[in-house]
Protein backbone atom coordinates (compact mmCIF):
# COMPACT_ATOMS: atom_id res chain seq x y z
CA UNK A 1 0.00 0.00 0.00
CA UNK A 2 2.55 2.53 1.12
CA UNK A 3 4.83 1.13 -1.56
CA UNK A 4 2.37 2.07 -4.30
CA UNK A 5 1.79 5.47 -2.68
CA UNK A 6 5.49 6.16 -2.87
CA UNK A 7 5.42 4.97 -6.41
CA UNK A 8 2.53 7.29 -7.15
CA UNK A 9 4.29 10.20 -5.48
CA UNK A 10 7.40 9.58 -7.49
CA UNK A 11 5.41 9.44 -10.68
CA UNK A 12 3.75 12.76 -9.83
CA UNK A 13 7.07 14.34 -9.06
CA UNK A 14 8.48 13.04 -12.29
CA UNK A 15 5.53 14.37 -14.26
CA UNK A 16 5.85 17.73 -12.52
CA UNK A 17 9.56 17.93 -13.24
CA UNK A 18 8.95 17.04 -16.85
CA UNK A 19 6.25 19.67 -17.15
CA UNK A 20 8.51 22.25 -15.53
CA UNK A 21 11.29 21.48 -17.98
CA UNK A 22 8.90 21.69 -20.92
CA UNK A 23 7.50 25.00 -19.69
CA UNK A 24 11.05 26.33 -19.37
CA UNK A 25 11.87 25.37 -22.94
CA UNK A 26 8.64 26.72 -24.37
CA UNK A 27 8.99 29.89 -22.30
CA UNK A 28 12.48 30.70 -23.54
CA UNK A 29 11.46 29.78 -27.08
CA UNK A 30 8.48 32.10 -26.91
CA UNK A 31 10.63 34.95 -25.61
CA UNK A 32 13.06 34.53 -28.51
CA UNK A 33 10.20 34.47 -31.05
CA UNK A 34 8.56 37.53 -29.55
CA UNK A 35 11.87 39.42 -29.56
CA UNK A 36 12.34 38.63 -33.27
CA UNK A 37 8.80 39.66 -34.18
CA UNK A 38 8.89 42.88 -32.17
CA UNK A 39 12.32 43.69 -33.57
CA UNK A 40 11.19 43.30 -37.17
CA UNK A 41 7.93 45.14 -36.47
CA UNK A 42 9.71 48.11 -34.90
CA UNK A 43 12.29 48.23 -37.70
CA UNK A 44 9.60 48.21 -40.42
CA UNK A 45 7.63 50.87 -38.56
CA UNK A 46 10.73 52.98 -38.03
CA UNK A 47 11.68 52.66 -41.67
CA UNK A 48 8.21 53.67 -42.89
CA UNK A 49 8.23 56.60 -40.49
CA UNK A 50 11.54 57.81 -41.90
CA UNK A 51 10.14 57.73 -45.42
CA UNK A 52 6.82 59.45 -44.87
CA UNK A 53 7.87 62.71 -43.33
CA UNK A 54 4.95 64.69 -42.00
CA UNK A 55 6.49 68.03 -42.92
CA UNK A 56 4.95 70.03 -45.71
CA UNK A 57 5.80 68.67 -49.10
CA UNK A 58 5.60 70.33 -52.47
CA UNK A 59 5.82 69.22 -56.08
CA UNK A 60 7.98 71.47 -58.23
CA UNK A 61 6.31 73.22 -61.18
CA UNK A 62 8.26 71.30 -63.83
CA UNK A 63 7.89 67.84 -62.33
CA UNK A 64 7.20 65.02 -64.75
CA UNK A 65 3.67 63.66 -64.79
CA UNK A 66 4.60 60.65 -62.69
CA UNK A 67 6.75 62.82 -60.35
CA UNK A 68 9.83 60.74 -61.09
CA UNK A 69 11.95 63.69 -62.18
CA UNK A 70 11.98 67.21 -63.56
CA UNK A 71 11.52 68.30 -67.15
CA UNK A 72 14.42 70.58 -67.99
CA UNK A 73 12.88 72.13 -71.12
CA UNK A 74 9.13 72.20 -70.53
CA UNK A 75 7.13 73.43 -73.51
CA UNK A 76 10.22 73.73 -75.69
CA UNK A 77 10.48 70.27 -77.20
CA UNK A 78 8.62 69.34 -80.35
CA UNK A 79 5.91 66.72 -80.24
CA UNK A 80 7.39 63.25 -80.64
CA UNK A 81 10.90 64.38 -79.73
CA UNK A 82 12.96 61.59 -78.12
CA UNK A 83 12.68 61.54 -74.33
CA UNK A 84 16.15 61.67 -72.85
CA UNK A 85 16.44 60.84 -69.16
CA UNK A 86 19.60 61.41 -67.18
CA UNK A 87 19.89 59.59 -63.85
CA UNK A 88 22.47 61.13 -61.58
CA UNK A 89 23.55 61.51 -57.97
CA UNK A 90 25.05 64.83 -56.89
CA UNK A 91 27.87 63.07 -55.04
CA UNK A 92 28.86 60.92 -58.01
CA UNK A 93 32.21 61.98 -59.50
CA UNK A 94 31.54 60.37 -62.87
CA UNK A 95 28.26 62.33 -63.06
CA UNK A 96 30.26 65.52 -62.62
CA UNK A 97 32.59 64.44 -65.44
CA UNK A 98 29.62 63.57 -67.62
CA UNK A 99 28.06 66.95 -66.89
CA UNK A 100 31.33 68.66 -67.78
CA UNK A 101 31.67 66.88 -71.12
CA UNK A 102 28.09 66.45 -72.35
CA UNK A 103 26.09 68.86 -70.18
CA UNK A 104 26.27 71.86 -72.51
CA UNK A 105 25.49 69.71 -75.52
CA UNK A 106 22.44 68.21 -73.80
CA UNK A 107 21.22 71.64 -72.79
CA UNK A 108 21.48 73.03 -76.30
CA UNK A 109 19.62 70.00 -77.67
CA UNK A 110 16.99 70.61 -75.02
CA UNK A 111 16.77 74.34 -75.78
CA UNK A 112 16.42 73.68 -79.50
CA UNK A 113 13.53 71.33 -78.82
CA UNK A 114 15.21 68.33 -80.47
CA UNK A 115 14.80 66.28 -77.30
CA UNK A 116 12.67 66.27 -74.18
CA UNK A 117 15.22 66.32 -71.38
CA UNK A 118 14.35 64.92 -67.99
CA UNK A 119 16.64 64.92 -64.97
CA UNK A 120 16.07 62.08 -62.57
CA UNK A 121 17.78 62.69 -59.26
CA UNK A 122 19.03 59.75 -57.20
CA UNK A 123 20.37 59.82 -53.64
CA UNK A 124 21.70 56.31 -53.07
CA UNK A 125 25.26 57.52 -52.55
CA UNK A 126 24.10 58.92 -49.20
CA UNK A 127 23.83 55.30 -48.11
CA UNK A 128 27.20 54.32 -49.51
CA UNK A 129 29.00 57.38 -48.16
CA UNK A 130 26.99 57.51 -44.94
CA UNK A 131 26.00 61.17 -45.20
CA UNK A 132 22.99 63.12 -46.48
CA UNK A 133 24.66 65.43 -49.01
CA UNK A 134 22.99 63.91 -52.08
CA UNK A 135 19.58 64.39 -50.50
CA UNK A 136 20.30 67.98 -49.41
CA UNK A 137 21.70 68.90 -52.81
CA UNK A 138 18.62 67.33 -54.42
CA UNK A 139 16.33 69.26 -52.08
CA UNK A 140 18.12 72.51 -52.99
CA UNK A 141 17.97 71.78 -56.72
CA UNK A 142 14.27 71.00 -56.66
CA UNK A 143 13.60 74.10 -54.50
CA UNK A 144 15.34 76.17 -57.17
CA UNK A 145 12.75 74.98 -59.71
CA UNK A 146 10.19 77.21 -57.98
CA UNK A 147 12.40 80.15 -58.98
CA UNK A 148 12.79 78.72 -62.49
CA UNK A 149 16.52 78.05 -61.99
CA UNK A 150 16.60 74.28 -61.82
CA UNK A 151 18.94 73.58 -64.70
CA UNK A 152 21.55 76.20 -63.77
CA UNK A 153 21.38 75.26 -60.09
CA UNK A 154 21.95 71.63 -61.10
CA UNK A 155 24.98 72.67 -63.14
CA UNK A 156 26.39 74.66 -60.23
CA UNK A 157 25.98 71.78 -57.77
CA UNK A 158 28.22 69.64 -59.95
CA UNK A 159 30.61 72.54 -60.48
CA UNK A 160 30.99 72.74 -56.69
CA UNK A 161 31.30 69.03 -56.04
CA UNK A 162 33.95 68.26 -53.41
CA UNK A 163 37.23 66.97 -54.81
CA UNK A 164 37.10 64.01 -52.44
CA UNK A 165 34.06 61.77 -52.77
CA UNK A 166 32.24 61.71 -49.45
CA UNK A 167 33.01 65.28 -48.42
CA UNK A 168 29.56 66.25 -49.69
CA UNK A 169 28.08 69.75 -49.72
CA UNK A 170 27.74 72.28 -46.92
CA UNK A 171 24.38 73.93 -46.22
CA UNK A 172 26.11 77.27 -46.78
CA UNK A 173 27.04 76.16 -50.30
CA UNK A 174 23.57 74.90 -51.15
CA UNK A 175 21.42 77.63 -49.62
CA UNK A 176 23.63 80.74 -50.03
CA UNK A 177 26.52 80.38 -52.46
CA UNK A 178 24.89 78.51 -55.34
CA UNK A 179 21.63 80.54 -55.24
CA UNK A 180 23.73 83.72 -55.44
CA UNK A 181 25.68 82.32 -58.39
CA UNK A 182 22.57 81.36 -60.35
CA UNK A 183 20.80 84.63 -59.51
CA UNK A 184 18.08 83.66 -57.06
CA UNK A 185 17.48 86.96 -55.23
CA UNK A 186 14.98 88.95 -53.19
CA UNK A 187 11.66 87.29 -52.46
CA UNK A 188 12.71 84.28 -54.52
CA UNK A 189 15.75 83.80 -52.30
CA UNK A 190 13.63 84.03 -49.16
CA UNK A 191 11.21 81.40 -50.36
CA UNK A 192 14.07 79.28 -51.72
CA UNK A 193 15.80 79.26 -48.35
CA UNK A 194 12.56 78.54 -46.55
CA UNK A 195 11.98 75.63 -48.95
CA UNK A 196 15.51 74.35 -48.29
CA UNK A 197 15.36 74.79 -44.52
CA UNK A 198 11.95 73.12 -44.18
CA UNK A 199 13.00 70.39 -46.64
CA UNK A 200 9.75 70.99 -48.49
CA UNK A 201 10.97 69.04 -51.50
CA UNK A 202 12.41 66.11 -49.54
CA UNK A 203 9.46 63.83 -50.28
CA UNK A 204 9.74 64.64 -53.99
CA UNK A 205 13.48 63.87 -54.07
CA UNK A 206 12.99 60.62 -52.14
CA UNK A 207 10.28 59.81 -54.66
CA UNK A 208 12.52 60.38 -57.68
CA UNK A 209 15.20 58.18 -56.11
CA UNK A 210 12.70 55.42 -55.39
CA UNK A 211 11.18 55.62 -58.87
CA UNK A 212 14.63 55.29 -60.43
CA UNK A 213 15.49 52.33 -58.20
CA UNK A 214 12.17 50.68 -59.10
CA UNK A 215 13.02 51.25 -62.76
CA UNK A 216 16.11 49.14 -62.14
CA UNK A 217 18.63 51.95 -62.21
CA UNK A 218 21.22 51.42 -59.49
CA UNK A 219 24.29 53.18 -60.83
CA UNK A 220 24.87 56.70 -62.08
CA UNK A 221 25.15 58.33 -64.49
CA UNK A 222 22.59 56.34 -66.44
CA UNK A 223 21.27 57.61 -69.73
CA UNK A 224 17.91 56.56 -71.17
CA UNK A 225 16.54 57.36 -74.60
CA UNK A 226 12.80 56.66 -74.80
CA UNK A 227 13.17 54.39 -71.79
CA UNK A 228 16.03 52.34 -73.25
CA UNK A 229 19.48 52.32 -71.72
CA UNK A 230 22.21 53.96 -73.75
CA UNK A 231 25.47 52.81 -72.23
CA UNK A 232 28.20 55.17 -71.12
CA UNK A 233 30.68 53.32 -73.31
CA UNK A 234 28.53 54.04 -76.35
CA UNK A 235 28.18 57.69 -75.41
CA UNK A 236 31.90 57.98 -74.70
CA UNK A 237 32.45 56.90 -78.30
CA UNK A 238 31.08 60.17 -79.65
CA UNK A 239 32.15 63.79 -79.26
CA UNK A 240 29.72 66.11 -77.44
CA UNK A 241 28.58 67.58 -80.77
CA UNK A 242 27.73 64.07 -81.97
CA UNK A 243 25.40 63.39 -79.05
CA UNK A 244 22.31 64.62 -80.90
CA UNK A 245 22.84 62.18 -83.76
CA UNK A 246 23.55 59.32 -81.36
CA UNK A 247 20.26 60.04 -79.58
CA UNK A 248 18.40 60.13 -82.90
CA UNK A 249 19.90 56.78 -83.91
CA UNK A 250 18.81 55.21 -80.63
CA UNK A 251 15.41 56.85 -80.33
CA UNK B 1 18.50 -1.37 -16.15
CA UNK B 2 21.38 -0.83 -18.37
CA UNK B 3 20.57 2.79 -19.00
CA UNK B 4 21.71 3.72 -15.51
CA UNK B 5 25.17 3.22 -16.87
CA UNK B 6 28.25 4.90 -15.44
CA UNK B 7 28.53 8.44 -16.62
CA UNK B 8 31.78 8.02 -18.51
CA UNK B 9 30.04 6.04 -21.26
CA UNK B 10 27.55 8.82 -21.69
CA UNK B 11 29.38 11.86 -20.40
CA UNK B 12 26.96 14.37 -21.88
CA UNK B 13 23.96 13.23 -19.89
CA UNK B 14 25.02 15.09 -16.76
CA UNK B 15 27.15 18.08 -17.61
CA UNK B 16 27.12 19.47 -14.10
CA UNK B 17 28.95 16.44 -12.83
CA UNK B 18 31.73 16.39 -15.40
CA UNK B 19 34.95 18.13 -14.69
CA UNK B 20 36.36 20.15 -17.55
CA UNK B 21 39.15 17.78 -18.49
CA UNK B 22 36.64 15.08 -19.24
CA UNK B 23 34.79 17.03 -21.91
CA UNK B 24 35.46 15.59 -25.32
CA UNK B 25 37.43 17.90 -27.59
CA UNK B 26 34.42 18.19 -29.90
CA UNK B 27 32.61 20.28 -27.30
CA UNK B 28 35.40 22.81 -27.26
CA UNK B 29 35.44 22.84 -31.04
CA UNK B 30 31.72 23.56 -30.97
CA UNK B 31 32.23 26.38 -28.50
CA UNK B 32 34.78 27.94 -30.84
CA UNK B 33 32.60 27.39 -33.92
CA UNK B 34 29.57 28.82 -32.13
CA UNK B 35 31.46 31.91 -31.04
CA UNK B 36 33.09 32.54 -34.44
CA UNK B 37 29.79 32.33 -36.32
CA UNK B 38 27.81 34.05 -33.57
CA UNK B 39 30.11 37.05 -33.17
CA UNK B 40 30.39 37.46 -36.94
CA UNK B 41 26.66 37.56 -37.62
CA UNK B 42 26.02 39.68 -34.53
CA UNK B 43 28.52 42.30 -35.70
CA UNK B 44 27.16 42.13 -39.25
CA UNK B 45 23.64 42.67 -37.95
CA UNK B 46 24.59 45.54 -35.64
CA UNK B 47 26.46 47.36 -38.40
CA UNK B 48 23.42 47.12 -40.66
CA UNK B 49 20.61 47.80 -38.22
CA UNK B 50 21.55 51.43 -37.66
CA UNK B 51 21.47 52.10 -41.41
CA UNK B 52 18.47 50.26 -42.73
CA UNK B 53 18.30 52.32 -45.94
CA UNK B 54 21.75 51.13 -46.87
CA UNK B 55 20.83 47.57 -45.93
CA UNK B 56 17.75 47.64 -48.17
CA UNK B 57 19.80 49.17 -50.97
CA UNK B 58 22.46 46.47 -50.64
CA UNK B 59 19.85 43.73 -50.95
CA UNK B 60 18.37 45.42 -54.02
CA UNK B 61 21.77 45.63 -55.70
CA UNK B 62 21.87 41.84 -55.91
CA UNK B 63 18.89 42.11 -58.29
CA UNK B 64 17.56 38.76 -57.18
CA UNK B 65 14.45 39.55 -55.16
CA UNK B 66 11.50 41.66 -56.35
CA UNK B 67 11.77 45.31 -55.33
CA UNK B 68 9.28 45.18 -52.45
CA UNK B 69 10.47 41.83 -51.11
CA UNK B 70 14.03 43.12 -51.12
CA UNK B 71 12.78 46.09 -49.10
CA UNK B 72 11.46 43.78 -46.39
CA UNK B 73 14.47 41.48 -46.43
CA UNK B 74 16.80 44.46 -46.09
CA UNK B 75 15.01 45.41 -42.86
CA UNK B 76 14.46 41.94 -41.42
CA UNK B 77 17.91 40.54 -42.20
CA UNK B 78 19.87 42.65 -39.68
CA UNK B 79 17.35 41.81 -36.92
CA UNK B 80 17.59 38.11 -37.77
CA UNK B 81 21.38 38.29 -37.76
CA UNK B 82 21.43 39.95 -34.34
CA UNK B 83 19.09 37.36 -32.84
CA UNK B 84 20.90 34.39 -34.39
CA UNK B 85 24.21 35.88 -33.27
CA UNK B 86 23.02 36.27 -29.68
CA UNK B 87 21.54 32.76 -29.62
CA UNK B 88 24.79 31.25 -30.89
CA UNK B 89 26.99 33.22 -28.51
CA UNK B 90 24.87 32.30 -25.50
CA UNK B 91 24.29 28.73 -26.73
CA UNK B 92 20.51 29.01 -26.66
CA UNK B 93 18.64 26.65 -28.96
CA UNK B 94 22.10 26.06 -30.37
CA UNK B 95 21.13 23.60 -33.06
CA UNK B 96 18.25 25.71 -34.40
CA UNK B 97 20.37 28.85 -34.28
CA UNK B 98 23.18 27.08 -36.10
CA UNK B 99 20.73 25.88 -38.76
CA UNK B 100 19.55 29.47 -39.21
CA UNK B 101 23.13 30.76 -39.29
CA UNK B 102 24.16 28.13 -41.83
CA UNK B 103 21.12 28.93 -43.95
CA UNK B 104 22.12 32.61 -43.91
CA UNK B 105 25.66 31.77 -45.02
CA UNK B 106 24.35 29.50 -47.76
CA UNK B 107 22.03 32.26 -48.97
CA UNK B 108 24.92 34.76 -48.96
CA UNK B 109 27.17 32.39 -50.90
CA UNK B 110 24.45 31.80 -53.49
CA UNK B 111 23.76 35.53 -53.71
CA UNK B 112 27.41 36.48 -54.19
CA UNK B 113 27.99 33.67 -56.69
CA UNK B 114 24.92 34.75 -58.63
CA UNK B 115 26.07 38.37 -58.76
CA UNK B 116 29.54 37.26 -59.80
CA UNK B 117 28.14 35.01 -62.54
CA UNK B 118 25.96 37.81 -63.90
CA UNK B 119 28.90 40.20 -64.04
CA UNK B 120 27.42 42.73 -61.61
CA UNK B 121 30.05 44.69 -59.67
CA UNK B 122 29.03 45.32 -56.10
CA UNK B 123 30.40 45.29 -52.60
CA UNK B 124 28.62 42.40 -50.88
CA UNK B 125 27.33 44.73 -48.17
CA UNK B 126 27.89 41.93 -45.71
CA UNK B 127 28.93 44.27 -42.91
CA UNK B 128 26.83 47.26 -43.89
CA UNK B 129 27.89 49.72 -46.55
CA UNK B 130 27.76 48.02 -49.89
CA UNK B 131 27.00 49.69 -53.16
CA UNK B 132 28.00 49.41 -56.78
CA UNK B 133 31.75 49.45 -57.19
CA UNK B 134 34.27 49.14 -59.97
CA UNK B 135 34.76 45.64 -61.31
CA UNK B 136 38.42 45.72 -60.26
CA UNK B 137 37.42 46.31 -56.64
CA UNK B 138 35.11 43.34 -56.27
CA UNK B 139 36.26 40.60 -53.89
CA UNK B 140 33.87 37.78 -54.68
CA UNK B 141 36.29 34.84 -54.21
CA UNK B 142 37.37 36.16 -50.83
CA UNK B 143 33.78 36.85 -49.76
CA UNK B 144 32.67 33.38 -50.81
CA UNK B 145 35.67 31.79 -49.09
CA UNK B 146 34.87 33.62 -45.87
CA UNK B 147 31.20 32.65 -45.97
CA UNK B 148 32.10 29.05 -46.75
CA UNK B 149 34.32 28.96 -43.68
CA UNK B 150 31.47 30.34 -41.62
CA UNK B 151 29.09 27.83 -43.17
CA UNK B 152 31.42 25.05 -42.00
CA UNK B 153 31.38 26.36 -38.42
CA UNK B 154 27.59 26.43 -38.66
CA UNK B 155 27.38 22.90 -40.06
CA UNK B 156 29.70 21.62 -37.32
CA UNK B 157 27.52 23.25 -34.68
CA UNK B 158 24.37 21.71 -36.20
CA UNK B 159 26.06 18.31 -36.06
CA UNK B 160 27.51 18.71 -32.54
CA UNK B 161 25.53 21.43 -30.77
CA UNK B 162 26.63 20.42 -27.27
CA UNK B 163 29.24 22.72 -25.79
CA UNK B 164 30.27 24.30 -22.51
CA UNK B 165 28.96 27.71 -21.47
CA UNK B 166 25.59 27.25 -23.12
CA UNK B 167 22.15 28.26 -21.94
CA UNK B 168 21.05 24.95 -23.46
CA UNK B 169 22.87 23.09 -20.68
CA UNK B 170 20.41 24.65 -18.25
CA UNK B 171 17.45 24.80 -20.59
CA UNK B 172 17.65 21.16 -21.67
CA UNK B 173 19.19 19.82 -18.47
CA UNK B 174 18.16 16.22 -18.05
CA UNK B 175 15.70 15.47 -15.31
CA UNK B 176 17.01 14.17 -12.04
CA UNK B 177 17.57 10.48 -12.82
CA UNK B 178 16.09 9.40 -9.49
CA UNK B 179 12.87 11.22 -10.32
CA UNK B 180 12.84 10.53 -14.00
CA UNK B 181 13.26 6.79 -13.58
CA UNK B 182 9.78 5.87 -14.81
CA UNK B 183 10.27 7.36 -18.27
CA UNK B 184 13.93 7.93 -18.95
CA UNK B 185 13.95 6.61 -22.49
CA UNK B 186 12.69 9.70 -24.23
CA UNK B 187 15.18 11.81 -22.30
CA UNK B 188 18.11 9.63 -23.17
CA UNK B 189 17.12 9.55 -26.80
CA UNK B 190 16.97 13.30 -26.76
CA UNK B 191 20.41 13.51 -25.25
CA UNK B 192 21.96 11.22 -27.79
CA UNK B 193 20.64 13.33 -30.63
CA UNK B 194 21.55 16.64 -29.12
Amino acid sequence: MSQSNREQLRRDQAAQAKQKRLNRIIGVGAVVLVVVLIGVFIAVLFQNQAHTSTTSSATPPNATGSKDGIVVNPGKFTAGAPVVELFFDYQCPVCKQFEGIYGASLKSLAASGAIELRYRNMTFLDNNLNNDASLRAGIGAVCSDFAGKYSTYHEQVFANQAAKEGDGYTDEMLRVTIPATVGITGADLTSFQSCYDKQTTKAFVSGTNEAASKAGVNATPTFHVNGKDLSLQTIAGVKPEGLGDLIKQNA
Amino acid sequence: MSRRSPSYTDPVSDTSAISLHRRPWQEWATLAARLILGVTVLVAGLLKVTRLDASVQSVRLYQILPWDVAGFVGIALPILEIVVGLLLITGTFTRLAAIAGSALMLAFIIGIASVWARGISIDCGCFGGGGAIEASLTAYPLEILRDTGLLLTGAWTVWRPRAPFAVDNWLFAPLDPMVSEPEPIAEDDKESTR
